[in-house]
């Protein structure tokens, strides 16, 4: 692996570490999500700094340059993450859907009442 | 004993409609002694709707956010659960259905012999509005995958006018469906092992406004329906018991 890239990747782990930090601080994500935050960029941190393990497992996989297993893996956590935020805007949906329907019949209630 | 009966009217933009619908429904209780409650559920509609609802005293719940077609009905659902009703007829706001039919429809639930009866334009020849050959060709197709997952032949999937007991009432205000209600709920019911007939109904072509299935969605529609009856093939299917 070249020794920008090796840069690159410690260079971007640093980045998505400071802005999960910084989005925690500001209270805009539960820790429980930033934990896998930190875990995506301790991942893309050790690909930076131990390039010959993720070479070697590559190779075992069948992938022809190790930076493809690393797109690789990113595009898979991405993928299973896009699937996750689906199963929750799924149930958000049905909870609003729920809260609304229930204040509107709370509200023509009070309103007949009212007359 | 006399069982009480809602009809719930869904409305999204119907303000062409709502009030002869209403009055034509309220016409015919005075003429056939018939009690037939309405209950309104005005879907966040951009157009006078709210206000044609509050100046005739039309009973009505408007939501206070649009919810679609699913949500809305639910709506009502929970209304006629709330209240104690113990047949509930769900009827369109846009003139479509006729008032006359709604007697034929709940006979079968009052006479105990079904659970869920179906408005149908396919169960018998009369001669009818019966939508496009499009649309009449989409709906042979649902009906073959409703064959498909619960074993059941059902001619009119997408009918909208549709009566069903208190059992299904709770059923329904617990979990409905918010897109493709009708093929969906059908399905479900079926396979919750409920009794479900159809009943042949004449439908009118639409007085105003736009129907909610687009022509142009009709094929998005379709797809989605048929995957929807496969996952309730595959799904496993309780009562839901009243507690």
């Amino acid at each position: 692996m070249s020794q920008s890239l090796t840069i690159t990747l410690i260079l971007s782990s640093i980045f998505l570490m400071l802005l999960t930090t910084y989005v925690l601080k500001k209270g805009r994500i539960p820790e429980k999500y930033s934990l896998l935050w930190y875990g995506f960029s301790l991942i893309i941190l050790l690909v930076g700094l131990f390039p010959n393990i993720f070479t070697w497992i590559s190779n075992k996989l069948g992938f022809e340059v190790m930076s493809n297993l690393v797109i690789a893996i990113i595009i898979g956590s991405l993928l299973l993450l896009t699937m996750a935020l689906t199963i929750m805007v799924a149930g958000q949906k049905k909870k609003t859907t729920m809260l609304i329907q229930e204040v509107s019949m709370l509200k023509a209630k009070l309103e007949a009442e009212r007359k | 004993m006399k069982q009480k009966v809602l009809l719930i009217i869904p409305a999204y933009n119907e303000e062409e409609n709502i009030l002869n619908t209403y009055n034509t429904i309220k016409n015919y209780n005075k003429k056939n002694k018939t009690n037939y409650d309405v209950i309104v559920i005005n879907d966040g509609s951009k157009d006078d709707t709210k206000k044609i609802l509050e100046e005739n005293h039309i009973p009505h719940i408007n939501l206070i956010h649009n919810l679609g077609i699913g949500g809305a009905v639910q709506t009502g659902y929970k209304y006629a659960y709330s209240n104690d009703y113990d047949i509930a007829v769900q009827y369109d706001g846009d003139g479509q259905h006729d008032v006359r039919y709604v007697k034929n429809i709940i006979e079968p639930i009052i006479k105990n012999k079904a659970d869920l009866v179906i408005g149908s334009r396919f169960v018998e020849d009369i001669d009818t509005f019966k939508s496009t050959f499009a649309r009449r060709i989409g709906i042979k197709i649902i009906s073959a995958f409703m064959k498909f997952s619960t074993g059941k032949k059902i001619y009119d999937t997408t009918s909208g006018f549709r009566a069903c007991t208190k059992e299904i009432i709770y059923d329904f205000s617990i979990s409905y469906p918010s897109e493709y209600p009708e093929p969906i709920t059908t399905a479900e019911i079926l396979k919750k092992k409920y009794r479900v007939w159809e009943i042949p109904v004449e439908m009118n072509e639409r007085v105003g406004g736009i129907s909610s299935i687009r022509a142009w969605k009709n094929i998005y529609y379709m797809i989605n329906v048929c995957l929807a009856l496969l996952a309730i093939k595959i799904r496993r299917y309780k009562k839901c018991h009243r507690v």
